[in-house]
């Protein structure tokens, strides 16, 4: 179980150096739109190891991202233990099952729940109303990361049909 | 109690998930905790080291935007520096007048050129102030450098000088070194020209032409301009070209003299005229 759980997390270590250190090459910083890597990898970890797998991922993913990013330490531990879970939903042993537009859904849908859960909590004060933190923050930062996962989908179907033959 | 063994099996992802979410929550509530704080220490300066090694890498997306950035403050100091630069020139032109002041010229309007025309036979400026500020018809109107022009409307603020670009505009002048005498006028094609000079007299290029004492209207010794053209007209008068000492062009403030023409002058030369 922890063997397998390896391969996993050094997918979120390589996210999390990703995430702190070039994705500054792909966001967008006149809307400080950046896509979360770590988020997708946590999906990944999700679809792969189940709920229980996708959690603990989650999990150990947002503390570290608390950890390095000196804000709200358990945020995104909570947030990302969630979307793992969620993500456990879409669990598959066969890869050739997902369809893409499936998968880009559920990419979709799970960066925007622990978004919203990160985003809800983090900015929440009298001042702030729901639907502009959706608006300026969950929407735009959801869209592009789902786009950014979509590229990976794409990229890993391919290899996998290079592989296959 | 093998039931219950099942049902927890059977929710222990929910169980996991329960644990997950009550641990972040202990978290969130205990920010504080110092030995956490000593790890995230440590981890911020492995992150900082990498990420100090990355930033070498150039960010074209932040070098834009920094850029556009030093553009649009170039700009605004650009026109900050200009107005300072103007500010400072307005500065140089008001004490240069102030200083006419010093030199016990009395009874001075200043004023503010607010409009002005030099391309036609006619010129004129129009000034800011009028018989409010005491200005009347025939004050001579003058800068630091030299004479303007002289009153010829007022109204209660305002007031319309003719310049010496103007063919109605005569003025007794001489020559300050030779003290060689003539009257001045505009030609209306571009030259202000002294007439009635005799061929005989003494005027070189780059004589100045100041105002005679001969003149009602302005006092003496005013500079008007420099000789730049000096030849025979005909057998009988010297051909004299002017080059005005106050350049028109970039002209903004000038001085009103409340000159006080003697009345008692005036008066003699219509009788003696009369006669």
């Amino acid at each position: 179980m922890i063997v397998s759980f390896v391969k996993y997390i050094v997918i979120i270590i390589v996210a999390l150096v990703l995430q702190k250190t070039f994705v500054w090459l792909i966001s967008i910083s006149r809307y400080n739109i950046t896509p979360d890597l770590v988020i997708l990898a946590v999906i990944y970890g999700g679809l792969r190891k189940g709920h229980i797998g996708g959690a603990i991922l989650g999990f150990i993913a947002g503390l570290a991202l608390d950890i390095l990013s000196g804000g709200f330490l358990g945020l995104s531990a909570l947030s990302y233990s969630i979307t793992g879970f969620i993500a456990g939903y879409f669990f598959t042993e066969d890869d050739d099952d997902e369809k893409k537009s499936i998968l880009t859904g559920m990419v979709f849908l799970c960066v925007f729940i622990g978004l919203s859960i990160y985003y809800l909590v983090y900015y929440q004060s009298p001042g702030n109303i729901m639907p502009d933190i959706f608006i300026k923050y969950v929407l735009p930062t959801t869209t592009y990361t789902t786009i950014i996962g979509l590229i990976f989908i794409l990229f890993l179907k391919s290899k996998r049909r290079s592989a296959y033959g | 109690m093998k039931s219950i063994g099942l049902f927890l099996v059977r929710i222990k992802d929910y169980l996991v998930l329960t644990f997950l979410v009550i641990a972040s929550l202990v978290m969130i509530f205990s920010n504080d905790n110092i030995q956490l704080g000593y790890f995230r220490a440590i981890a911020i300066g492995f992150i900082g080291t990498v990420q100090s090694g990355v930033s070498a890498v150039p960010n074209v997306f932040e070098l834009e935007k920094e850029n556009k950035y030093l553009r649009e403050k170039n700009i605004q100091l650009s026109n900050d520096l200009a107005s300072l630069k103007e500010a400072k020139l307005e500065n140089i032109r008001l004490t240069k007048l102030l200083t006419l002041k010093d030199k016990n010229i009395s009874g001075v309007v200043s004023a503010r050129i607010i409009n002005k025309s030099l391309i036609q036979t006619r010129n004129t400026i129009t000034l800011n102030v009028g018989e409010n500020d005491s200005v009347k018809i025939n004050m001579p109107v003058i800068t630091d450098d030299g004479l303007v022009g002289r009153i010829v409307g007022t109204s209660k603020n305002y007031s319309i000088a003719q310049i010496l670009y103007n063919k109605d505009l005569k003025i007794s002048v001489k020559t300050q070194r030779s003290r060689i005498d003539g009257i001045l006028t505009f030609d209306g094609f571009g030259n202000i020209i002294v007439t009635n000079v005799p061929k005989a007299a003494d005027v070189i290029v780059g004589d100045l032409m100041v105002t005679s004492e001969y003149s009602n209207l302005f006092p003496q010794g005013i500079p008007i301009g420099v000789v730049s053209e000096s030849g025979n007209l005909d057998n009988l008068f010297r051909k004299i070209v002017v080059r005005p000492v106050v350049n028109f062009n970039i002209l903004e403030e000038v001085f009103v003299l409340k000159f006080n023409q003697s009345k008692e002058k005036i008066e003699l030369e219509k009788v003696f005229k009369a006669k």
